[in-house]
């Protein structure tokens, strides 16, 4: 029911308020539509993506916890675990049932013991370590083997874009 | 824009429908005026007026005598007028074109007071709905009753548009329902203001049902067993969406109740626990019912259009079929319901009082304080539907993901994604095999990620349930002692040892030792080695900035900003909503001053 969700979700919603984690804030920018929030992630630090700051939004499931939510950059990105049109591919937000790439383990889907903040601070280590088995973006995944100096360098305009800096 | 003008020119605005229908009436009211001043106007058709007229005097002696001359030829003229204009096609159009117009006017009313501007979903629903309802009453009407005269026609459509109309206005609020329960905040009287439209369709399609049994009784049962199918379909949605409603209305009653006093919820805690199956199974009477009658209502139809391979029946039949399937469908899913239910009931206990006060925690599904709950055999404790509305799609633990021996009947599981269903076929043991420990990081410290790390060798996995919740006794004899080891390392270690003892010497002489993660938590310096662990320097951390030159700039400007705004969650919606932007504005700000500065210093340096 509806009715569960948007509790469980404005329950969430405080706790990401008063208990902010480091360079994260998410909630529902509308709350006409408690279902779609927005997010911000600070690249973390020490990581190609340092300092940017990369805009996500969320997209709840009407019987969330029980499913994962989708999570979408709205800024462009180059990663290996994110598709071009900004869709993030970790498996954390996928449900125990669904198994696109075939290669990751139950205990590590969604379940409704994870929330918000955990897929959110997921989503940060995965900036900082991409997993490039999964390959969400093939380019982005054969450069960040290959070739990082060039990937640094593009996620360093990335980087650039997001806070509104001329390169 | 050759679509834009198709789109348009079907559909002209309303304004000049309107305009065009009063005018074309009037035309009809000119020319039925004209139509009498000749005086014989009714020789053609002398025997019926006669009998209007008789019907008239009669009806005039009988009720009262004091009927002025004045009035008398009024109604003489009103008569006489709807007379022409029955007996004329074009006007009996006219007048049909009107009656709709009105229709489409009080529909618009209706949209303008409750609902407001449309939204864009909304619209192409109503639009899908609307063609939907036309393409099938228009086979009702022609290829299955297959009626031979015009007021039969006129009749049947006009009945399916009041019905049509009622079943849009339905569809309607059912959307705008499920939008405003989107929202956590919205004003009393929109609730008020659908509530009281859903209860007026509600009267209107009892009343209509009324009218179709009077009907029925004078014509016969099959006339009444197809006048009423809709009617009935359109009353069992609108009580079902008014049911769900007022079931949301109170759960947001009672989120405000314990919003304003959250440690205290215990009276409306017994309630959602019992809440739990009455709500399920008032859905599951009302769409079985409403699928059923559908169903019937089908068959009907095409044992009654008796020539079997026309294209009426084949689109009764493509609908029987799928409504035979949802029926299916729905069947499999109360099954696997009860299947989970037994289970729950007959494998898992509820929580004793002690274990619910030793718990702190909340329900882990629902955030919810728990006042009674079911444990798991892995120790974990959750609220009895939550639980429930789990293990239908899954069957391992929500916290720890302990698999637990739920083996569903195997064709229990079509509302799951059919390759799911396959796998679980297929793989009965791999899913099984699946055990892994857990980390919970974030009762450690809030923003530490959750892991799970693969503890055990496969070949140790068939343990039935009761050996499953004796290690669990014993490895909390073991926690007492080595608190800060997790449960399931130790039921790990105890799968192989079973003993208490030598699992405790394990332990003592550090051969059981915590998984990977625990060490990664204690010792920053040793990188992490698996991707889903979050280093502990990957998060920024503006407090400590590292350059002076981003300290000056959080001196230039007042902290007070970001003090303003964060660390409070207001009441408001409106409040909520601007200190999200502001603080979202204020971290962009804020790392974009940084990046500047740090660019600047990297310069300095270089140079
Ligand atoms: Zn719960
Ligand atoms: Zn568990």
């Amino acid at each position: 029911m509806a009715g569960s969700a948007v509790r469980r979700l404005l329950a969430e919603y405080k706790q990401l308020t008063l208990n902010p984690p480091e360079g994260i804030i998410a909630g529902p920018i509308d709350e006409d539509n408690f279902f779609e929030w927005e997010a911000l992630i600070t690249g973390p630090e020490g990581t190609c993506f340092e300092g940017g700051v990369f805009p996500a939004k969320l997209i709840f499931p009407r019987d969330y916890p029980l499913s994962p939510p989708k999570m979408q950059f709205t800024c462009e990105m180059f990663h290996p675990n994110i598709y071009s049109d900004g869709r993030v591919c970790i498996s954390i937000l996928h449900a125990p049932g669904d198994d696109p790439m075939g290669y990751e383990s139950s205990a590590e889907r969604w379940s409704p013991v994870q929330s918000v903040e955990k897929i959110l601070l997921s989503v940060v280590s995965m900036l900082a370590e991409p997993n490039d088995e999964s390959g969400a973006n093939v380019d982005a995944a054969k450069m960040w083997r290959e070739n990082r100096d060039e990937f640094n360098k593009i996620a360093e305009r990335i980087v650039r874009r997001t806070l509104g800096i001329p390169a | 824009m050759p679509l834009s003008r198709f789109d348009r020119v079907p559909l002209p605005n309303l304004k000049t429908y309107t305009f065009l229908s009063v005018l074309a009436l009037s035309g009809c009211v000119y020319f039925a005026k004209e139509a009498i001043k000749d005086p014989d106007w009714n020789i053609q058709d002398k025997v019926q007026h006669q009998n209007s007229r008789q019907r008239d005097e009669t009806f005039n002696i009988s009720s009262a005598n004091d009927t002025s001359d004045s009035e008398r030829s009024l109604k003489q003229w009103v008569s006489d007028m709807s007379a022409v204009m029955t007996r004329e096609p074009i006007c009996v159009w006219v007048l049909i074109n009107m009656a709709i117009c009105w229709l489409i006017l009080v529909g618009r009313c209706i949209q303008r007071m409750v609902f407001g501007d449309l939204r864009v979903s909304e619209h192409q629903h109503l639009k899908d709905k609307f063609w939907n309802f036309v393409f099938y009453k228009f086979i009702f009407v022609f290829g299955v009753i297959n009626v031979q005269y015009v007021e039969e026609v006129l009749l049947w459509c006009s009945w399916f548009a009041l019905l049509g109309f009622l079943q849009l206005i339905a569809q309607l609020a059912k959307d705008r329902f499920e939008y405003l329960s989107f929202s956590a905040s919205t004003p009393i009287w929109s609730h008020v203001k659908l509530m009281g439209l859903l209860t007026g369709i509600f009267v209107i399609s009892s009343f209509m049902l009324l009218v179709a049994i009077f009907v029925g009784y004078f014509i016969g049962f099959n006339t009444f067993a197809f006048m009423s199918a809709e009617v009935i379909l359109l009353s069992i949605r609108t009580l079902h969406v008014i049911l769900r409603y007022g079931l949301h209305l109170y759960d947001i009653r009672t989120e405000d109740a314990s919003g304003v006093n959250p440690t205290s919820p215990s009276g409306s805690e017994k309630v959602w626990e019992k809440r739990g199956p009455i709500t399920y199974y008032t859905e599951l009477v009302f769409e079985l019912s409403a699928l059923s009658i559908d169903f019937l209502h089908h068959i009907h139809m095409l044992l009654w259009s008796n020539i079997f391979l026309s294209m009426a029946s084949l689109v009764i039949c493509m609908q029987l079929r799928y409504l035979f399937q949802e029926m299916q469908r729905r069947i499999k899913k109360h099954r696997n319901y009860l299947w989970v239910r037994n289970h729950l009931e007959q494998n898992y206990p509820m929580a004793s009082s002690e274990e619910l006060s030793e718990n702190s925690d909340n329900c882990a599904i629902c955030w919810e304080n728990m006042d009674c709950a079911r444990k798991l055999p892995c120790g974990h404790l959750f609220h009895n539907t939550c639980l429930q509305s789990w293990l239908e799609q899954d069957t391992s633990c929500p916290t720890c993901r302990f698999a637990l021996s739920i083996q569903n009947p195997s064709s229990s599981r079509m509302d799951a994604p059919p390759h799911d269903l396959q796998q679980d076929n297929q793989q009965p043991i791999r899913r099984e095999l699946n055990h892994f420990f857990h980390f919970d990081g974030s009762r450690y410290v809030s923003w530490l990620p959750s892991f799970f790390v693969e503890v055990r060798p496969p070949q140790l996995m068939r343990t039935s349930d009761v050996q499953n919740s004796q290690l669990d006794a014993m490895g909390r004899q073991v926690q007492q002692l080595f608190p800060n080891l997790p449960l399931s390392t130790i039921v790990d270690d105890l799968r192989n040892t079973r003993s208490v003892e030598v699992t405790i010497e394990n332990v003592l002489d550090g051969r059981l030792v915590a998984p990977s993660i625990f060490h990664e938590r204690n010792d920053h310096a040793s990188s992490p080695s698996s991707s889903t662990v979050l280093p502990q320097s990957s998060v920024p951390s503006p407090s400590a900035p590292s350059s002076s030159s981003s300290t000056r700039w959080e001196a230039a400007n007042p902290v007070e900003t970001e003090d303003n705004v964060a660390g409070r969650f207001s009441k408001s919606p409106e409040e909520r909503e601007r200190i999200l932007h502001k603080r979202m504005e204020h971290l962009i700000q804020t790392a974009r001053k940084r990046y500047i500065d740090k660019q600047h210093s990297s310069t300095e340096t270089h140079s």
